[in-house]
């Protein structure tokens, strides 16, 4: 078992291609200019070809080097990876250090049928580096899988195998894209997009394309302001069915395990004991058809997912509650919320309107004296929706502590609950700025760790005494107290 | 939530604060010297226009260096209980924060050199959520906190 392995020999061919992502974007400006100078004459064309296989079998000799230089062993208790080249460097990771072994899959692997594995370890985040295998056979994949995993002896051990608890449709797929609310990020792509576009084109060119479409800005307007968004809309949902194509949730004892992605497949594991809050989230679009996705936010999981991992992109909301305790029983709760008190609603919609109440007047006041007309007043428009806004968010904030659990409700354009179990919290804290001193309010957060830093369960403007006893109450002995 | 916190700051943290407070204002206090004198030379503006930046800087001055660590220090209190930390700060926000001796993961004291001359230290403990502090102790103390919290992080049954 404490033989030197080598990769799958795809690794060669993986190596090769992204030395050659590298490399390319030095070989693009070169081959450009020499096209541009010279034309396209028989010669330079030839140059070029030349230069291409010359760079495409250098990237595959060092793909072959590197390949060749690559081992990894498991042995005793620690996971050792041997790279380099020229600069050879080993890496070791105790075996109790990691944190989970994921697989994931990209078109490349894909194509050859193995696998690229990612060991990723524990509270480490960036001063302790995660190990990636680029392609490993599935037999290979599956018996270091074992080696690492089976030294957490608890997992040998509870092994009923695994049992799929929820799969996300074709149907819901689409749900999903659609309703997703990244409208906003796909149509800055669009501008982003369109001004390269612009760059490309010339600018002659474009006016005189804007002049034939359209003659005046209203209808330039009324045409590409739907045309942008339907194409963000598709991009979004392309994204979504991009990332999220037969999202499967798994769980074999204490450990839970996701499958997601259509060109790259990619797997996950979390294990349930490092789950700190679970956010279930109704966007804006999907609270109307009773739909939510859920997130986890988990301790130190990867580089990147120390933040949140979604659990389970769309599901009924109804549904969350038995999905919760099927998955993660120990978040499963429902309690009825206790509201804010009415005199915070005045708060609430001071917040959402201020900001907007402020820009208004500075816009309509620079319209006047800009161009000497009252049209700037229409910037008010924007001031009931945000007052709604306001309103919504004190109707909808509440919070809960019933089973040893916290339960926080608030909105953030969509509606979202928190759950975090009390001996999960880090800290907790009572503020009360002068104006919440006034009218008997407070804010109440309740920190959980995850990834770099906390991330808070908030309840703005509560009642300060209810803040001071819910605080007293998520303590230590809480629930004896 | 129990009353106030019965523990406060060293009384010489006050010093401290102005001091820090005044280096901090430094930059401030030159811009302003520099803003009067080039309304005065390029913008043509009486001595009394000019004085303006350097008597809102200085009015500033009087809160930070004057007034704030007075208060600053007359809020700050903190008690080291058997399960749990307790602190409150703040002047015009006032912050409360609680956090359970089972969660703290390393505790440190540290000494910045303005400190080292009044013999005052910072107490910084970690949870997986951050790091809080109780700064401005005087050494002494500050090292029995710190060993009094790691000694009762060591007891904590894990709940």
């Amino acid at each position: 078992m404490s033989s030197e392995r080598h990769l799958h020999p795809v690794a060669m061919l993986i190596g090769a291609v992204s030395t050659l992502r590298r490399w390319i974007g030095g070989l693009v400006l070169p081959g450009i200019v020499l096209l541009m100078s010279q034309g396209f004459s028989l010669r330079t064309v030839v140059l070029f070809l030349l230069a291409v296989i010359v760079v495409a079998m250098l990237a595959a000799l060092w793909g072959f080097l590197s390949w060749r230089a690559t081992t990894y062993v498991v042995t005793g208790n620690s996971f050792r990876l041997n790279r380099g080249v020229f600069q050879k460097s080993e890496r070791t990771i105790p075996l109790d250090h990691v944190q989970s072994v994921d697989t994931v899959q990209g078109v490349i692997q894909r194509a050859f049928g193995v696998y690229e594995v990612r060991i990723e370890t524990a509270g480490g985040g960036a001063s302790e580096p995660d190990a990636s295998l680029s392609a490993l056979d599935r037999a290979a994949a599956q018996s270091l899988r074992r080696e690492i995993e089976g030294s957490q002896r608890e997992r040998v051990e509870d092994s009923e195998g695994r049992k799929v608890l929820r799969r996300l449709s074709t149907g819901d797929l689409l749900i999903a894209g659609a309703t997703s609310g990244q409208i906003g990020v796909a149509f800055s792509l669009l501008a982003v997009g369109s001004q390269f576009f612009d760059n490309f084109l010339s600018d002659d060119f474009v006016r005189r394309l804007i002049e034939t479409l359209a003659p005046n800005w209203l209808m330039l307007l009324l045409i590409f302001v739907p045309v942008g968004l339907l194409l963000a809309w598709f991009l979004a949902i392309a994204g979504t069915v991009l990332a999220y194509t037969d999202f499967t949730l798994s769980r074999e004892g204490d450990f839970l395990y996701i499958k997601r992605g259509l060109l790259e497949r990619r797997e996950a594991t979390i294990p349930l004991s490092r789950i700190q809050a679970i956010r279930v989230t109704e966007g804006l679009l999907r609270q109307p058809f009773g739909l939510a996705a859920v997130r986890v936010e988990s301790a130190g999981y990867g580089e990147d997912a120390g933040v949140s991992t979604m659990l389970f992109p769309l599901l009924p909301h109804d549904e969350v509650q038995e999905f919760l305790a099927a998955a993660t029983p120990e978040f499963a709760v429902n309690p009825a919320l206790q509201k804010l008190p009415r005199r915070a609603l005045r708060r609430y919609v001071f917040r959402a309107v201020v900001g907007y109440l402020i820009l208004a007047l500075v816009a309509a006041v620079a319209w006047f004296v800009v161009f000497g007309s009252v049209l700037g007043l229409l910037a008010f428009i924007l001031v009931p929706p945000s007052a709604l806004y306001g309103w919504l968010s004190y109707r909808d904030s509440g919070w809960a502590f019933e089973e040893d659990r916290l339960v926080v409700r608030y909105r953030s354009l969509g509606r979202k609950t928190a759950i975090a179990p009390r001996r999960r919290l880090q800290s907790r804290e009572v503020a009360r700025s002068p104006f919440q001193r006034r009218v008997r309010l407070a804010t109440f957060v309740a920190e959980v760790a995850s990834g770099s830093g906390g991330s808070g369960l908030r309840v703005t403007d509560l009642d300060a005494g209810a803040a001071e006893t819910l605080a007293g109450n998520l303590g230590p002995h809480g629930a004896s107290a | 939530m129990k009353g106030e916190p019965a523990e406060r700051l060293d009384p010489r943290a006050i010093k401290v604060w102005r001091i820090t407070g005044l280096l901090n204002l430094l930059p401030l206090l030159v811009g302003a010297g520099v803003a009067g004198w080039a309304l005065m030379r390029y913008g043509d503006y009486s001595l009394f226009v000019a004085v303006l930046p350097m008597l809102a800087v200085l009015v500033l001055g009087g809160m930070i260096v004057g007034v704030a660590p007075g208060l600053r220090w007359r809020r700050w209190r903190y008690e080291i209980r058997p399960d749990e930390i307790d602190l409150q700060r703040g002047i015009l926000w006032i912050e409360r924060t609680l956090v359970p001796l089972a969660r703290i993961q390393h505790v440190d004291t540290r000494q910045g050199p303005l400190q080292r001359r009044f013999g005052l230290s910072t107490v910084v403990f970690y949870t997986a959520a951050g790091p809080n502090q109780i700064p401005e102790l005087s050494t002494p103390i500050a090292a029995e906190v710190r060993d009094r919290i790691a000694e009762l992080t060591g007891e904590q049954d894990e709940l």
